[in-house]
């Protein structure tokens, strides 16, 4: 036994959840438990010892399931992720009327800015749908950010950028997405899920991107039931010995290939294109080939799926073969990204390319009809509106890296100095 | 190792010795020749008190280890600092770690919290602490790694001289650890590693905050 098995577990009371693996909204909050850093004991609802010994009865109606348990006793049925945030006093108010800077999104290019900005005076807020760390955040190891020579997982990174970001003064809004976004003299309203409204001088949008969605009939039904967007770790234990696919070409699929290798039995990986060195870094590559219980399916596409209440086998089709191939599996993780996340931007009318991805700096002076109003030109990666920047993922043209992302957070912050001053009062 | 025996309850000797709160003369007497070793040292009526000194000794947003401990646990100490939102609790961190890929930034993390807060298994009335761990991962923080240290101790923790403590520990503490590893991780205990700390030379590292009640074992 290791020493971390007896020294990292919590001591106090932690978060009971009930509910069966082939439920959505059990693995939803799974999920953002999991992403939140937040321990919680996961009871199988099948199991009527283990019920029993957590809620005092053998059977749960499953119209009242997940049942969530928090530690301070409140029994959440059927919980969901807001009602178990705001139990865990993760959903907190905006605490000023006004800030400097609202920043879309706590993933690598917001932290950073939100580390930059308050460290320079600005007041400044976050605001973040689900957990830090954005794609990055659920990146089991990244070995090429610099200073980390023996790499640093996203999760530990997100966590050590959000203390900074804290130190320095920075606030982060939690476990609510941005509905809306509206102009507001110089300045813009972002309107929470809940209601809350958080006016900032200038808005950055750092919102990243959302896993792409596979287009494979019944795949919706299967979300959380042997389906997953993206390599979260709620499930990589739950991989010990079995048979995992992974599909995605890019760094993230790659990075989900060496942790579930060090898990699973034998893990496929599936992509699209012709080879790996186009879309992964290097040494991810390298390490891939030489993990012996992986195999590169390269030009293949998953056509199909077979499940009863859970996910038993992808059926793929390869440019080698003719006929599809089964791939008995009960895990499968979809890492091909992205859409980019510009939910809440409609109201301000944001240009985007054919993608969907935020148009910035030159893109915007080049083409006059994405309407840049002022006589000056548009900053570098500030959008059409002026005053709203965009950085890392979500912004047309980026370099899809967490140090990029990293370095374009941080730039930002200079160029909303210029604006802040411009609009006068910095 | 799973196959070793359970020990035995402690005997009725060794409840006497070691179970009975000390006198409010040899706890003074322990408090005194702490600080004449270099330890900083409170002295407390309650439980309640102690989580109150130990809440004033953490700096807000430090990195805090709580080394598992009956003692920390019944007066709210692990609460606070898992809980509280205050500071940052590196093991719900750890908790949530990867095992398999990030091993060492486990303990890298483990090794240099900027306070750990613990307790002892014994202190004697010449001011030195004993404590004994079976995995040892406790031990490291305490006599170096961490920038702080603290300890809450029971009264009844007293014993005369280091030899007493050991006899404590091996006579009194082990087969009740032993109980506890045994219910909580499902493997036994062993007194594999023993730290005893006779003085300290970095001023004010460490504190020692000593409760006038009966706490843990």
């Amino acid at each position: 036994m290791s020493m971390f098995d007896y020294d990292a577990r919590p001591i106090t009371p932690q978060v009971v959840l009930i509910g069966t693996h082939a439920s959505h909204g059990a693995y939803a909050i799974r999920d953002f438990l999991s992403r939140n850093g937040a321990p919680f004991e996961w009871v199988d609802a099948g199991q009527p010892d283990a019920v029993r010994a957590a809620l005092g009865v053998a059977e749960v109606d499953a119209s009242a399931l997940p049942v969530c348990i928090l530690p301070d006793g409140t029994q959440l049925a059927p919980a969901t992720v807001e009602q178990v945030a705001a139990g865990l006093g993760m959903v907190a108010a905006p605490s000023l009327s006004e800030y400097d800077l609202t920043i879309v999104g706590a993933g690598p290019a917001g932290l950073a800015a939100a580390v930059n900005a308050a460290s320079e005076g600005l007041r400044t807020v976050v605001i973040e749908a689900v957990a830090p760390g954005g794609q990055a955040g659920t990146t089991s190891m990244i070995e090429n950010y610099l200073g980390f020579p023996n790499g640093i997982s996203g999760s530990e990174l997100a966590t050590r950028a959000v203390v900074q970001a804290r130190r320095f003064g920075a606030e982060l809004l939690l476990a609510r997405p941005l509905v809306d976004v509206s102009a507001d003299g110089p300045g813009y309203v972002a309107e929470l899920s809940d209601g809350a409204r958080v006016r900032g001088r200038t808005l950055l949008f750092a919102s990243g991107v959302d896993w792409r969605r596979l287009d494979v009939p019944g795949i919706g039904d299967l979300l959380g039931a042997g389906v997953y967007y993206g390599a979260g770790p709620s499930e990589a234990l739950a991989c010990a010995g079995s048979q995992v696919i992974v599909v995605g070409g890019g760094n993230s699929a790659g990075q989900a290939v060496v942790r579930f290798s060090r898990y699973a039995q034998h893990v496929t990986l599936l992509v699209r294109g012709a080879d790996l060195s186009g879309s992964m870094s290097q040494y991810l590559v390298d390490r891939v080939s030489t993990l012996p219980n992986v195999d590169v399916r390269v030009r293949t596409e998953v056509v199909g799926l077979e499940a009863d209440e859970f996910l038993r086998a992808v059926i793929v089709r390869s440019a080698e073969h003719t006929e599809p191939v089964r791939l008995v599996t009960g895990a499968l993780f979809i890492c091909i990204g992205g859409i980019p996340r510009t939910d809440g931007a409609t109201g301000i009318e944001l240009s985007t390319n054919d993608a969907g991805y935020l148009v910035t700096g030159s893109d915007v002076a080049a083409d006059p009809g994405r309407g840049w109003p002022l006589p000056r030109e548009p900053l570098p990666l500030e959008t059409n509106r002026p005053g709203v920047f965009a950085a890392g993922d979500v912004r047309c043209g980026s370099v899809k890296r967490c140090a990029a992302a990293i370095g374009e957070g941080s730039m930002a912050v200079a160029l909303i100095h210029r604006r802040l001053a411009e609009a006068g009062g910095d | 190792m799973t196959d070793q025996p359970a020990m035995p309850s402690p005997g009725a000797a060794a409840l006497e010795e070691f179970a009975q709160l000390a006198s409010d003369e040899r706890i003074a007497k322990a408090a005194a020749a702490l600080k004449g070793n270099g330890i900083r040292a409170f002295v407390v009526d309650s439980g309640g008190d102690a989580r109150d000194v130990v809440r004033t000794l953490l700096t807000d947003g430090a990195e805090v280890f709580n080394n598992t401990s009956q003692t920390l646990e019944a007066i709210g100490v692990a609460e606070d600092i898992e809980r509280s939102g205050r500071y940052q609790p590196l093991r719900l961190r750890l908790y949530r770690m990867d095992r398999e890929m990030q091993l060492r930034e486990m303990r890298t993390l483990a090794a240099s919290p900027d306070y750990v807060v613990g307790s002892v298994h014994a202190l004697t009335e010449g001011g030195s602490l004993l404590i004994a761990s079976a995995s040892g991962s406790q031990l490291g923080p305490l006599a170096s790694g961490a920038g702080h240290v603290i300890l809450v101790v029971g009264g009844q923790k007293v014993v005369a001289d280091v030899e007493s403590g050991i006899r404590r520990l091996y006579e009194y503490c082990y087969p009740l650890e032993d109980a506890r590893a045994r219910e909580a991780y499902g493997v036994p205990s062993g007194v594999n590693n023993i730290l005893i700390i006779n003085k300290v030379v970095a001023g004010e590292r460490v504190t020692v905050i000593i409760v006038k009640e009966r706490l843990g074992f």
